[in-house]
């Protein structure tokens, strides 16, 4: 390897000028059909749905019978909707509860897990990720006893060594979004974690034994070597993870259940429910539309943070 | 790494060709595969000569119908019946989708009358069964069961009955004993014959024992609901929750204010644990499949609970009916099906297998079924109590929106009941909500 | 592997990891043990106050009723056959695609990237039925291409393999390649492929636990029961208005098992991959 990287930087010149065309073409012609499978497989399975969302967002229409064109009705009805601005903040409120801290503690634990130091190494990684393993029937049930409202839920058990009194976690506010929130971290830092954890194992050794050499303490080696080569990752994590929290869905329909109880109701949910439990899938196309329209804000905003810091 | 990845490559490859392979075996050979054999091998022995028939059943829940299903195809060896079952929630996703796409529906589908009004919206999509003779079976089923599953004129008919489940009211008996209450079933029926009753009943169990005389809100407005003709909507589908049931939910919320009901939600840890415990006195609005689910909740109890009539009169929660989607194209093959499953002789294997209640009231004089008692609760004559029950029952207009309007009103309770919020401001959330909701379908 | 770093004057921060990991371990670790005391107890002693903390003696009872209900190996199967093919097929098309975008140049390349990425955006839920509509029209209801061929669409697959081969394979060691004569399949598979093993290691575990847990979309397109991948199985474990939790938790901590074991074996890879490393530089 070493000899070829030699010879690259003797050839390159010369070589750019003799061929480039047609390796560029060539080049080309590789890329797209390297990506072809993707789009093709989503023109299939993808596009279809996609644009339907997009055509039933101006239609009336309870899943079964004709449709109806009823054109900005639909968004004129969620756009004043309380309930979907509701939604909207519950998720707004749950993203930063549940997302932002999963991030930290997976790096702080991707790092931890990378330490040269530690023995174990295996064990540790497996019981990580095990969250991520476990399924939604047990997450519900195992969730559903700790977070009891009774003084004998483990968190209210909890909460009584701080002479807190017992919180409705399945009715209250804040009890709702703090759990749903605990659930959401529980079952994706060992995602994160993991990713970090490639992302890490790629940082070459040396650099830290440099830094080491040099009296780099801890805090000094993750600001200079590890956050600046994580950089492609942690923007992928971002990126993906704010996505995934405004379309939180799962967590909260396991721990509400069917009750779509407001207080927990997420901005899919919201749009989940209005489709398949009230059958009115226009003002739910209209909602995901919207949605879709915040992501794409909310994502661009963060991916442009996380692009600058520690730059 | 080389090595490695051609390994797996191969390892996908080999793969794909068993589960191509698999799937096209499974997919046409598969079930028909068993079912032809084995209706060849029975038509040796039988003596007809139709046309083989191939029947998709799709059931939620344990049914138990395997076993009918194999006496059915014994019987007329030209029908194979294929059942799948599936969780109750999913058959009834499965089968929306099936019939909003106009494609994937079974032969035969089992609906649960929650969900009734929600396909009887989609009736050009069934057979009207009215066509194929049911008119003939109407008289086997309790009347207000039959016209659950029809059209407001009564024209269309679009499932025949399955079980049912009438409500009574379980109680703990040592509840009732440390309150100085009445522990005897009749004696506790007519203690308990008004609601008032049962008001001035929970004061005393709250003063002698500090408990509630009911844990969950819900069970008692459902209680008192389903004991109207009209509910939460008219036959024009127009909401009239203001008239109808506001009393219900007046009653229960004044209750619960008062501490005389507890918090509980409906099939959650809580709930069950308290079944167990005995940390309540009755559970009004308790239908025949609750049975089983107390004795899983609260193993340990036996001997410590007992059934009684609700005061003022029955009602009742779940049961199913089995229709037969446009897609078939053996609908005379699936009519003399379910029309024999669900005759009276069927439903009391299926009450007496699976604890199916039956809709049939034949049965209900059948000695045999009546000798049914339950040592769990007390030796209660359950099969006898539950049959009072459902003869009890009033047919109700339910409408398509019925469950949209329940989960409201559930919520509202459960905020009363947990949070301290005032009634009267929670019914008018509610009443806005579904108000702005109906608009939208 | 190399321990070079370990030595006594870290033994503080070394304790402080072991801390952070023991700690991280305990609380992931818990509800899956958890899962597996309620499979092995009967229902009344989960509604317990307290529950039980500790296995009870329905193990072989809980699994027993398992497997009278529902036709627990068959399922497994069909989620191995579905998991283990769209596993490979994602790793195959995400690292061609991600490496495609990470290192060559051509035309609009940037704009599909963004359309590939903005796809994660599309809030999936409804796209049930229509994409249902389109499965009935390719006759595959009740087939497992109905899960595994959706299941190859990876836009998080191509991103996260475009970014790591972007900062781990060297753009010089593919220019060098190329002069030697190498053809763009080569260059990714003898040079990238040999890189990324980590990642691959991430996705494939990734993937893999996803296509096994996921059941809204084979719960929508496997209706028949010899089709049903474990998850949709499962859910035949729920009855209608009876819950048995001990049984319904016992099919599925033993669903969860061959989790385990293919994350162990995936597990293995991350390790080699640090000698792999040292290759690179």
């Amino acid at each position: 390897m070493a000899q070829i990287q030699t010879k690259v930087q003797k050839q390159l010149p010369p070589t750019k000028k003799r061929s480039s065309l047609s390796e560029k073409t060539k080049e080309a012609i590789s890329g797209y059909i390297y990506i072809s499978p993707f789009f093709i497989l989503f023109g299939i399975f993808g596009l279809f749905p996609m644009l339907f969302s997009f055509y039933l967002g101006f239609q009336k229409w309870n899943g079964l019978g004709e449709m109806e064109f009823v054109g900005f009705q639909n968004f004129k009805w969620i756009l004043t909707d309380q309930l979907f601005w509701t939604s909207l903040s519950n998720t707004l409120i749950m993203w930063v509860l549940g997302t932002l801290p999963q991030l930290l503690i997976g790096i702080i634990l991707a790092y931890a897990l990378n330490s040269t130091l530690i023995k174990l190494k295996s064990f540790f990684r497996v019981s990580i990720f095990m969250p991520y393993v476990t399924s939604t029937v047990a997450v519900a049930i195992v969730f559903g006893i700790m977070f009891n409202d009774q003084e004998f839920g483990l968190f209210n058990l909890i909460a009584g060594l701080f002479g807190v009194d017992p919180i409705s976690w399945g009715t209250s506010w804040w009890g709702v979004k703090v759990a749903i929130s605990t659930m959401v971290f529980w079952r994706w830092v060992g995602y994160n974690t993991i990713i970090y954890l490639a992302g890490l194992q790629a940082i070459p050794n040396d650099l830290y034994e440099a830094a080491v050499i040099d009296g780099a303490t801890i805090r000094q080696k993750i600001q200079y070597i590890t956050i600046p080569m994580l950089r492609p990752i942690i923007i992928l994590t971002v990126f993906t993870s704010t996505i995934g929290a405004l379309q939180l869905f799962t967590e909260p329909l396991i721990f509400i259940g069917r009750t779509y109880r407001e207080e927990g109701l997420t901005v899919v949910l919201y749009l989940y429910r209005e489709a398949f439990v009230n059958l009115a899938f226009g003002p739910a196309s209209a909602a995901a539309i919207i949605l879709f329209l915040i992501i794409i804000i909310l994502s661009t905003i963060n991916v442009f943070i996380a692009n600058r810091v520690g730059r | 790494m080389k090595k490695w990845f051609s390994l797996v490559l191969f390892l996908g490859l080999f793969l794909t060709l068993i589960a191509c392979s698999d799937d096209s075996s499974s997919e046409s050979d598969g079930g028909s595969d068993n079912s032809s054999s084995e209706s060849e091998g029975n038509s040796d022995s039988g003596d007809s000569e139709q046309e083989a028939v191939e029947l998709d059943f799709t059931v939620f829940g344990s049914t138990g119908y395997d076993v009918l299903i194999e006496e059915y195809q014994a019987e007329n060896p030209h029908v194979s019946i294929t059942l799948n079952e599936g969780e109750m929630e999913d058959v009834h996703n499965n089968l929306f989708t099936a019939v909003s796409a106009g494609s994937g529906a079974p032969d035969i589908a089992m609906i649960e009358i929650s969900n009734i009004a929600k396909f009887m919206q989609a009736s050009d999509q069934f057979y009207n069964l009215n066509d194929y003779g049911a008119g003939d079976v109407a008289a086997n089923f309790l009347d207000w069961k039959w016209e659950q599953a029809q059209n407001v004129d009564g024209t269309f008919q679009l499932g025949l009955p399955t079980d049912i489940g009438p409500t009574t009211m379980f109680y703990r008996t040592d509840v009732m004993e440390e309150a100085g209450l009445p522990t005897d079933r009749e004696e506790v029926a007519a203690e308990i014959d008004t609601w008032d009753a049962y008001y001035d009943a929970a004061k005393t169990i709250k003063e002698e024992t500090g408990k509630p005389i009911a844990d969950s809100p819900e069970m008692v407005f459902n209680a008192m609901r389903d004991q109207l003709d009209q509910q939460y909507f008219n036959e024009d589908d127009e909401l009239i929750i203001e008239d109808t049931v506001k009393e219900a939910y007046d009653f229960t919320t004044k209750m619960i204010e008062e501490g005389l009901i507890g918090q509980n939600a409906l099939w959650t840890p809580e709930w069950g644990t308290a079944m167990a415990e005995g940390s309540y006195a009755t559970m009004p609005g308790a239908p025949g499949w609750m049975v089983a689910n107390v004795k899983g909740n609260a193993e340990d109890a036996s001997g410590l609970w007992d059934i009684a009539s609700i005061p003022e009169g029955a009602g009742n929660w779940g049961g199913s009916f089995l229709t037969i989607p446009k897609e078939s194209e053996h609908p005379e093959e699936a009519f003399a099906f379910i029309s024999w499953l669900t005759a009276p002789e069927q439903q009391l294997k299926s009450f007496t297998n699976n604890g199916l209640f039956p809709s049939t009231p034949d049965i209900y004089e059948n000695e045999e079924f009546l000798a049914a008692t339950d040592d769990y609760f007390s030796g209660a004559p359950t099969a006898q109590i539950f049959a009072d029950a459902a003869q009890n029952v009033k047919s109700v207009y339910m409408g398509v929106n019925y469950s949209m309007v329940n989960t409201a009103i559930t919520e509202a309770l459960i905020n009363v009941a947990s949070g301290g919020a005032d009634p009267q401001k929670e019914w008018d959330k509610l009443v806005e909500n579904v108000e702005t909701q109906l608009e939208r379908q | 592997m190399s321990e070079k770093i370990g030595s006594k004057k870290f033994s503080m921060s070394k304790a402080f990891i072991y801390l952070i990991l023991a700690v991280g371990s305990f609380l992931s670790i818990f509800p899956l043990y958890w899962m597996f005391v309620m499979a092995t107890n009967h229902n009344s002693a989960i509604n317990n106050v307290p529950p039980a903390f500790i296995p009870g003696e329905a193990l072989v009872e809980n699994f027993t009723n398992v497997i009278n209900t529902i036709d627990f190996f068959g399922a497994i199967w069909n989620s191995l056959i579905v998991s283990t093919i769209a596993t490979i097929g994602v790793l195959f098309l995400c690292s061609l695609a991600g490496f495609a975008f990470a290192i060559f140049n051509f035309k609009g390349k940037n704009i599909l990237f963004v359309f590939i990425l903005v796809t994660m955006m599309i809030p999936p839920q409804l796209g049930l039925i229509p994409q249902y509509i389109i499965i009935t029209k390719l006759d595959w209801l009740n087939d497992l291409k109905a899960i595994i061929v959706p299941g190859l669409i990876d836009a998080f697959g191509i991103f996260w393999m475009r970014q790591y081969i972007s900062s781990n394979v060297p753009k010089e060691l593919v220019e060098a390649a190329k002069i030697d004569g190498c053809s763009n399949f080569r260059v990714y598979w003898n040079i990238a492929i040999p890189v990324i093993i980590p990642a691959f290691a991430t996705l494939a575990i990734i993937r893999f636990m996803y296509i096994w847990n996921d059941f809204l979309w084979p719960l929508v397109v496997l209706r028949d029961q010899s089709s049903f991948t474990i998850q949709v199985a499962l859910r035949g474990l729920i009855d209608n208005y009876v819950r048995d939790n001990g049984m319904i938790l016992s099919g599925t901590f033993w669903a969860t098992v061959p989790l385990i074991i293919v994350f162990i074996l995936l597990n293995r890879l991350f390790i080699s991959s640090l000698t792999e490393g040292a290759v690179k530089s």
